[in-house]
């Protein structure tokens, strides 16, 4: 095997009977029949799915674009800089999904992501373009790689990189240079891509490519001549971006004549495919029907299907060198699909692939099932998010006061969030979190250190001293009109900061590094910092080391009892005021009941807060209603539905929403 | 008896004392419940033989009780929502002097009309089983049942009477208006067998009559007062209406005084329900200025049941207070989930376990009555009681009354297991007073026995009587307090 190019076409020359009979043998089998019988086995389906969708489309021989025609690109940049509107034209562009048809932001697939209009999910599609090079007019095989703008998701970011060789850094052209853009383009360069500036929204009246220009260079030493200036909304100079992409970014360096190494980049479940891996291949190729193993876990697997996202599954038999797609390999779960993991030819010995370092884990909440239902099916619905969604973290756990449940590490409050609406939308499982928590670590007299990743588990009154208390601390960047500077220092110092740098992107511009409690900043920090700068600031960290604090826990009591899933760690000098939000809040939450309930915030066992919610005086139905029983029934019967919404604690009902209250106080 | 031996198994594989509480509480509600109100139908049958005052056929017996609807008042009252007919005042059947008496030949044809369809809709009901007992009682409600002409009510009893049997002594209660009837009109209606008035007073200060929209003022209620009393009607009771808007504590005083003094032997005191679709619907919101407070609206409950205990009447269910044996034998059928006939305009019948309500709409009624007697109506009259439903309409009803819950007879019906589930949520409320419970000889036993007792099913079932809302803090929550029942029979 000389070169893979050849290797491969001799491949494909004997494999594509047999390949192509059985394909057929499995519709004139199945076509029939498969809509209806949804307990087909999920090969044959699978089979079925990819069969119909490459009737679409003429069948895509990857033979054609050995490594030097395929790029590999991410498109990274600040929140809402217009990543998936730049991935919709350029899809267009290549013919890829047709214009005007589906909705805007194609590869925003989920629901939460269409609702919130954010990427959540990094989404690669592989797209063909013509474009003369060197001059031959070639047709070029190119993988995009939409990524996420939010902070929390940066690790989506850092794992797509790992498979390309460039990046676009889009840059809005009226906003300029922001704080995720700092950080993108950081992870980007660290990489070692390639970077193409890209200004984009110039069609907007306040749009200022000159002064964002300069800003690239200041900041990140960008040749302002590389810039492309580009509307994703009107379509102006994006004829420029593919030919950039050809021209300015290397193809994959991989070695086609080397041993098959795979990067597992992302892995998802499919309800009948089974688990579905992206992969980018880095070395060698892989062929339908080879036999593969898991540098992880040892375990070996046959390639069931193989092919391209284009966007949608596309069937190709092969992936080779620098190319990057899917593979079907009967996983049952994704526990077996382990990011970052190397998968290579069974029985051939490879140097696995460096891979990704694991998601830091920055928050974490105790998740109960609500309404009633029950820990299993919740269980079961954590299993099925975590196939797709495998940077949380999940330890099982019990309340007292919420019963059985899970322990749960994000990468931040909006993956929380998202976490949660995802469990609740694709699901259905109706959930309760507790106060998200930052990990602690607490050292007592006699030497021994404790993790803290639920404040319950920290005792009130602890039978050892507590010698040392040490929390999380982030590196914070933020970027902000000049004339906000003053009240955002103030922000931050309230915010027990550290300031460590201080300068100016330019005239209008400054930039600011902050060291911070990442409590503090975990809650309410970016809506505080976005009021207090009327929108203008934005803002992005990463983690940092730990820093010796004064830390208490703060229990809540209800009618004396503490409320495990209620308790919080806080600052000292902080506890006073939390200690009275958390009580005011959960005040206005709790409905009058039959006793009196007190609400007390304690700590150790001295209150710090207390209200009491007085007892309900009156429910009952004093109506001459005659024989109409059926009536008194039903109004009974809500107020029971109505009961079953709320968590028992002790004596005290507990409407959820009190819970999802707790967690706006800071 | 048979009922108990066949559950005792079932209750005894739980090792009571060693479990958790939780933990018993969620293995009885989710397991045994189900099981038990499964096998209380297959047992069903057996044990009606056995027993027939059995709380599982007693509904199923003929009914011996008639609710009948005569809609018509002169104009909706601001907080009524029950399916009336206003005639207006020009009505001719309408009493407002003492020129036209009550008995004026041009009656109002939709008054006719309606008895006639009325009568029908009683002729064309199917007997529920050919032992028909007599009814013992009659229960005209509306509407303003004294608007109608006396001799349309002889029209309806005589119907009923003839196809279904009327006991001599009967009771035949009327809920009669102030200023809707004379002298002459009561006397009439006495002398065809309404032997008790349920008068519609509601308040005696002319400034709230005015705002809830009733149609007569303080005047009229003291001559309706003479008028029952001097036509020797002595079973009769007076209604009032707490927490109207912009009511005082002092107006209310001086409404339950001015009640005691003319001395009913029954008063109902019900508590204003703003109900939507209501004028007082669309104007108030409960608990919200001119309506009183929760806090001061539970005031109202208070004092009428301290100044009416007072005054000797009995609270004998929630709204419900009576003197010495004057207590409503009609609503005792309901709360003792018996069997009723309803006829009329939205009526409400319980015949054979089915619950039924009429159209509210007169023309969906008069065509109700047309498919009668075209055919029988389908609503499935053996169709086969869900028990869950039934346990809990028992519960429900139950404990409206002073009397309670029967827990033998629910242990019986429905298996000791649900009895004891029941039992433990409401032991907290045992505790704090908003619940008695009494042993098998009616005497009231401490929370901490009850707590004691809930431990060892055996003493249970033999000691433990009645289990009762206290009166007035358990009443004033009784929504509250049956729904936890209801929690626990269907989770
Ligand atoms: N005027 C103008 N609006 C644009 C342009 N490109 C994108 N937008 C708008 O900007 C908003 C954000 O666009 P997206 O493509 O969702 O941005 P994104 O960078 O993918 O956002 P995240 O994935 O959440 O980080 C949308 O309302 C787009 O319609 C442009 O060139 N001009
Ligand atoms: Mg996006």
């Amino acid at each position: 095997m000389s070169s893979l190019y050849r290797a491969s076409k001799a491949l494909k020359l004997c494999r594509a009977t047999p390949t192509s009979f059985s394909n057929n043998n499995y519709t004139s089998r199945l076509s029939s029949t498969c809509y209806l019988d949804s307990v087909l086995e999920w090969t044959q389906s699978a089979f079925f799915a990819t069969h119909s969708s490459h009737n679409a489309k003429p069948t895509i021989d990857l033979c054609q674009y050995s490594s030097d025609k395929i790029r590999n690109f991410s498109i990274i940049a600040h929140v809402d800089h217009g990543k998936s509107t730049l991935a919709d034209r350029l899809l267009e562009l290549t013919g890829t999904i047709r214009k005007g048809h589906g909705q805007p932001q194609y590869l925003d697939k989920l629901q939460v992501e269409r609702e919130r209009g954010i990427t959540v999910k990094a989404q690669t599609a592989t797209m063909f373009h013509k474009h003369s090079f060197l001059r031959t007019e070639t047709e070029f095989l190119m993988n995009l790689i939409d990524t996420p703008g939010h902070v929390d998701f940066s690790y989506e970011v850092s794992r797509s990189l790992a498979a390309c060789q460039g990046a676009l850094l889009v840059v809005d052209a009226a906003q300029g240079v922001q704080a995720q853009t700092v950080a993108n383009f950081y992870l980007a360069f660290e990489s070692n891509l390639t970077i193409i500036p890209v200004i984009n929204k110039i069609d907007q009246p306040t749009a200022d490519p000159d002064r964002i220009k300069a800003q690239l260079k200041s900041m990140f030493d960008l040749d302002p001549s590389e810039a492309l200036l580009t509307s994703a909304k009107t379509g102006q100079g994006l004829e420029q971006v593919l030919p950039a992409v050809i021209e300015r970014i290397p193809p994959p360096p991989g070695k086609s004549n080397s041993l098959l190494r795979m990067l597992l980049l992302d892995s998802y479940y499919d309800e009948y495919k089974g688990v579905i891996c992206h992969v980018a291949v880095v070395d060698g190729a892989l062929q339908k029907g080879e036999k593969i193993s898991s540098a992880a876990t040892g375990q070996s697997y046959e390639v069931l299907d193989v092919g391209i996202m284009h966007p949608e599954l596309i069937p190709t038999g092969m992936l080779l060198t620098g190319q990057v797609g899917y593979i079907v390999s009967g996983m049952r779960s994704t526990k077996e699909a382990r990011v970052g993991d190397t998968l290579y030819h069974t029985r051939s010995t490879v140097e696995p692939l460096p891979g990704f370092k694991p998601a830091k884990h920055m928050v974490f909440s105790g998740l109960y099932p609500a309404d009633g239902s029950d820990f299993e099916a919740l269980n079961h619905a954590i299993e099925r998010l975590t196939c797709n969604d495998a940077s949380v973290s999940v330890t099982k756990e019990s309340s007292s006061a919420l019963g059985l449940g899970f322990r749960c590490g994000f990468l931040g409050l909006l993956h929380m969030d998202v976490f949660h609406q995802r469990l609740e939308q694709e699901h259905g499982a109706h959930v309760i979190s507790t106060v998200p928590t930052v990990p602690y670590i607490f050292e007592y007299a006699d030497g021994s250190k404790k993790h803290i990743h639920n404040p319950a588990t920290l005792p009130s009154n602890p039978k050892q001293r507590v010698t040392a208390c040490w929390e999380p601390t982030v590196t914070a960047t933020i970027i902000i009109p000049s004339e906000y500077v003053g009240s955002v220092i103030t922000l931050c110092s309230e915010r027990r900061g550290e300031q460590l740098e201080h300068s100016f992107i330019d005239s209008q511009r400054a930039f600011m590094k902050y060291r911070l409690p990442l409590r503090e900043i975990v809650v309410d920090f970016y809506n505080e910092l976005k009021s207090i700068t009327s929108g203008y600031a934005s803002f992005d960290y990463e983690d940092a080391d730990y820093q010796d604090s004064d830390l208490v826990k703060l229990d809540i009591l209800l009618n004396g009892q503490p409320v495990d899933a209620m308790a919080t760690i806080v600052h000292r000098l902080k506890a006073q005021r939390v200690g009275r939000e958390l009580v005011e809040k959960l005040k206005k939450y709790i409905d009058r009941q039959m006793f009196e309930i007190t609400i007390q915030a304690a700590i150790g066992s001295k209150v710090i807060a207390r209200e009491t919610v007085s007892a309900m005086r009156k429910n009952v139905l004093a109506k001459c209603y005659g024989g109409d029983v059926t009536r008194k029934r039903k109004l009974l019967e809500k107020q029971k539905e109505g009961k079953k919404r709320m968590k028992r604690i002790g004596s005290v009902d507990i409407p959820q929403e009190a819970f999802h209250e707790l967690l706006k106080v800071s | 008896m048979l009922l108990k031996s066949a559950f005792s198994p079932i209750f005894t594989v739980i090792p009571t004392t060693n479990i958790h509480r939780k933990l018993l509480r969620f293995v009885i509600t989710n397991a045994l419940t189900q099981a038990c109100l499964q096998n209380v139908r297959q047992n069903v049958s057996m044990y009606a033989e056995a027993n027939p005052s059995s709380l599982l056929v007693v509904h199923k017996l003929p009914p011996t009780s008639a609710y009948i609807h005569l809609p018509f008042c002169r104009k909706r009252c601001h907080y009524c929502d029950f399916p009336i007919i206003a005639l207006g005042s020009s009505s001719s059947s309408s009493f407002s002097s003492s020129t036209r008496t009550a008995n004026d030949d041009c009656e109002d044809p939709r008054i006719l009309n309606y008895v006639e369809t009325l009568c029908r809709e009683m002729k064309a009901t199917k007997l529920s089983s050919d032992s028909n007992p007599p009814l013992e009682t009659v229960f005209f409600g509306g509407g303003t049942p004294s608007l109608v002409p006396p001799n349309l009510v002889a029209l309806v009893l005589d119907t009923l009477s003839s196809k279904f049997g009327l006991c001599a002594n009967a009771e035949i209660s009327m809920e009669m208006d102030p200023g809707t009837f004379d002298e002459a009109k009561m006397k009439q209606l006495s002398g065809l067998g309404v032997n008790r008035v349920s008068l519609g007073v509601q308040a005696f200060q002319e400034e709230l009559l005015k705002a809830c929209g009733r149609a007569h003022g303080v005047k009229e209620i003291h001559e309706a007062v003479d008028i029952v009393k001097s036509c020797g009607v002595e079973n009769w009771s007076v209604d009032l209406i707490s927490s109207l808007p912009h009511q005082t504590p002092d107006m209310w005083e001086e409404s339950l005084e001015l009640a005691i003094q003319i001395q009913p032997t029954h008063v109902s005191v019900y508590d204003l329900q703003v109900e939507q679709g209501t004028k007082f619907g669309t104007l108030f919101t409960p608990g919200e200025f001119p309506l009183p407070s929760e806090n001061q609206s539970a005031e109202f409950y208070k004092m009428a049941s301290r100044m009416l205990r007072d005054a000797g009447y009995d609270h004998y269910e929630i709204s419900s207070y009576c003197k010495n044996g004057y207590r409503c034998k009609h609503n005792l059928t309901y709360w003792r989930n018996k069997s009723f006939y309803g006829f009329g305009l939205g009526s409400a019948s319980f015949v054979g376990g089915v619950r039924f309500s009429r159209p509210r709409r007169l023309k969906d009624y008069m065509g109700y009555v047309q498919n009668l007697e075209n055919g029988p109506v389908n609503h499935s009259e053996d169709s086969f009681t869900d028990y869950k439903d039934l346990a809990m309409d028992i519960v429900m009803l139950s404990l409206r009354t002073a009397r309670g819950l029967d827990l033998e007879s629910f242990g019986e019906a429905f298996g000791g297991s649900l009895l004891l589930s029941i039992c433990q949520v409401y032991r907290p409320y045992v505790e704090t007073g908003h619940m008695i419970c009494s042993d098998s000889n009616g005497r009231n036993i401490t929370s901490d026995e009850f707590s004691f007792l809930l431990s060892d099913e055996r003493k249970m079932n033999k000691v433990l009587g009645f289990l009762r809302l206290s009166d007035p803090d358990g009443f004033l929550l009784s929504n509250e307090l049956i729904s936890l029942a209801f929690g626990i029979i269907s989770p």
